[in-house]
């Protein structure tokens, strides 16, 4: 079975680094974008299978970027994990209509966040996202 | 005990000659776009590495000469291998048809191998040379002809230039390499770093300081454990003003509980004297802890210490890859400092809390001590209040304030004098009136104390009555505060159930039967029924426990000198 696309959006490179790298070690292979425009891009020509995106970023948010590609029926599936500064809620209203699974405030264990991926990636293989 | 990251990745697995692979390939098919060919000689002269996609001139004809040597040079190899370290790029032309431009490599002032550009030398013809050596390799001299035309030619100028290009884009390329590696290695760090971050934050949001130590320590060596892979980590406690708790271990390893207590009780001493962490990676050959040998490896401790004083240690057994270093201990100590800033509240806590429940218990004794035949009521009423409490279902931190109050309830006694309280004939109405004060005395006393103001709506109002017949402000039904209805109920049961200076105790079942009677009347019908689900035998318990040693907040002499 092909390696897993998962997209990875922050406009904080560290954060890039410290994720792809723990992703990459994990056997899935990685794309990243520095801003929510970028990401849009990627997600409509490379069709990841999951998406872990920053909120705040320049461009578009990382909430914005989700209803975008919720637009879209072509990726619209995409499910996604938000990552927020710590003690910041999003309305569950919009996380639920979005695609976003699960959130993660930062700063996150990078272990923590591997355990997430391949949790919404069963969930959303099970077919639990419609 | 590294949190498990292993986040970093080498640029790429393999090196040959102090060059990672994946540069070679990168550099190699640089060369190839220039027309030449890419080959390194190892120290011993042999060909290690050679551009695999070289074209087929290079791969069938020049890599074979450089294998198996030049006939008609049979030194050329040995010549080449002459380079030293500071050697410039040297070009040949001694191969028939070939020309060569080689220079040496060099990792850390060491040489470690030739790099070698080979190209078609402009004067590449089919001579006498050419044909021996197609000859002996089996090649097609006119394939051969048709190949190298297709290469383009150099001569000794163009493919030195050539050559120290490729120096040039080789530095290029380690230093490209070098800081790959590195940011990789940052991110590894970092990575490292939000682990720790985020274990501190998880076990600093644990540190609520009503929260039983012992659970907030399992807590943090859960979560300490599942991060950072170790088979045990233990707490242990100095057990001077600690809250008492036995050492404890967690995780997959497992030792009996005498092994743990006497590595606590050697680690105490040490941690004490050290004030630092303690690595042993040498468990069996160290003479202090090779008795644990058995089952453990590696050890590492740090004091749990506040102002200078160590109150305990954290310990980690077993490290999975490797042993245990400065980051480990840096981790642990960090993990330590929060646990002992916990520690140090909790203490502050249960030292205040056991100040104040001296008091109380201080000021109960005072109570009982004016009346013989009352010893022990204060506590058997708080301790049935306290029971009705989570028999109602009202939860433990209310069950606790009952307790409290049970104990306070009658302390108004103190304002009464002794004739009244130790008459044993029937109350005239003036010393009935006095007797009734009790409650408003005790509130008045205890009025002052704010951090117990919720418990004097329960001492002032035990003696009202459901049916608005009590007093001291004949308030009716739920108008009595909860407190006081709870009170009310317990208090007459003991008082039933006990002996007093006007008659005899009545046996359980029929103060039970009472109880029931004065349902909704003398008592709040939906606490009765609580009341009466505790159960005759729960009952017999109760009003057999010594209350002296209930709680174990400390003893009271006097009252026993008293019940004695």
């Amino acid at each position: 079975m092909a390696a897993k696309k998962i997209l990875v959006a922050d406009d904080e490179s560290h954060i890039l680094h410290v994720v792809s790298l723990k992703l990459r070690n994990a056997g899935f292979e990685v794309l990243t974008a520095a801003d929510g425009l970028e990401a849009l891009e990627l997600a409509q020509t490379e069709r990841p299978d999951l998406l872990i995106t920053d909120y705040h970023m320049p461009q578009l948010s990382g909430l914005e970027l989700c209803q975008k590609l919720k637009q879209d029926p072509a990726t619209a599936r995409i499910p996604a994990i938000m990552l927020t500064a710590r003690g910041y809620q999003l309305d569950p209203k919009d996380t639920a209509e979005s695609g976003i699974l699960r959130m993660l405030s930062k700063p996150f264990s990078p272990r923590h966040l591997l355990t997430m991926v391949n949790e919404v990636l069963l969930e959303a293989a099970g077919g639990v996202l419609t | 005990m590294t949190l498990q990251t292993q986040d970093t990745l080498a640029v790429s697995g393999a090196a040959i000659c102090g060059l990672p692979t994946a540069v070679l390939d990168n550099l190699a098919a640089r060369v190839r776009a220039g027309g030449l060919f890419l080959i390194l000689l190892g120290k011993d002269g042999s060909p290690v590495y050679y551009d695999p996609q070289a074209a087929l001139f290079f791969q069938r004809y020049v890599l074979p000469l450089l294998q198996y040597g030049d006939p008609t040079d049979p030194e050329l190899i040995d010549r080449i291998q002459k380079l030293e370290i500071n050697s410039p790029v040297t070009v040949w032309d001694s191969f028939p048809g070939v020309i060569l431009a080689a220079f040496p490599l060099v990792d850390r002032r060491q040489l470690t191998g030739t790099m070698i550009l080979a190209g078609r030398s402009v004067n590449f013809d089919l001579a006498e040379e050419v044909l021996r050596v197609c000859s002996r390799l089996g090649l097609d001299a006119a394939w051969l002809r048709q190949q190298a035309e297709s290469l383009i030619a150099y001569n000794d100028d163009a493919i030195g230039r050539q050559a120290r290009l490729v120096t040039g884009m080789l530095k290029d390329q380690l230093r490209l390499a070098g800081m790959d590696s590195e940011l990789n290695s940052l991110s590894g760090h970092l990575s490292h770093a939000y682990e720790e971050l985020s274990l501190i934050y998880q076990i600093s949001g644990g540190m609520r300081i009503n929260r039983p130590a012992n659970d907030f320590f399992k807590q943090a060596c859960l979560e300490v454990l599942e991060v950072t892979g170790v088979q045990g980590l233990g707490v242990a406690l100095s057990g001077e003003n600690t809250p008492g708790q036995e050492p404890v271990l967690y995780g997959s390893l497992s030792l009996p509980p005498g092994t743990v207590h006497r590595l606590a009780a050697q680690l105490i001493p040490l941690l004490k004297e050290s004030k630092g962490p303690l690595l042993v990676n040498d468990l069996p050959n160290d003479k202090s802890f090779a008795w644990l040998a058995k089952n453990v490896h590696q050890l590492m401790a740090v004091p749990l210490q506040r102002q200078e004083i160590v109150l305990g240690c954290l310990f980690a057994l077993n490290k999975p890859n490797g042993d245990f270093d400065s980051q480990d201990s840096k981790l642990l100590n960090s993990i330590a400092n929060e646990s002992a800033i916990y520690l140090e509240n909790a203490m502050l806590f249960e030292d205040v809390h056991g100040l104040m429940m001296g008091l109380l218990h201080s000021l109960t004794s005072a109570v009982d001590a004016k009346d013989a035949y009352t010893c022990g009521h204060s506590e058997r009423v708080a301790l049935l209040a306290r029971h009705l409490v989570i028999e109602a279902g009202l939860g433990e931190a209310f069950a606790e304030r009952v307790y409290m109050t049970g104990l306070l309830h009658d302390v108004g006694k103190i304002g009464v004098s002794e004739s009244v309280l130790q008459k044993t004939g029937r109350l005239t109405p003036e010393e009935f009136e006095q007797m009734k004060k009790h409650p408003a005395i005790g509130a008045k006393i205890l009025q002052d104390i704010k951090q117990i103001s919720d418990l004097i709506p329960g001492v002032l109002h035990h003696h009202e009555r459901y049916d608005g017949q009590g007093y001291p402000a004949n308030l009716i039904g739920e108008n009595i505060p909860l407190m006081g209805r709870i009170i009310c109920l317990a208090d007459c049961f003991d008082a039933m159930t006990s002996n007093r200076t006007y008659r005899k105790a009545l046996p359980l079942e029929v103060a039970l039967t009472e109880i029931r009677r004065c349902s909704g009347t003398q008592f709040d019908p939906l606490l009765t029924e609580a009341f009466l689900r505790i159960g005759a035998e729960k009952f017999r318990q109760l009003l057999a426990s010594n209350p002296g040693r209930v709680r174990q907040l400390g003893e009271h002499p006097q009252q026993n000198l008293r019940c004695a």
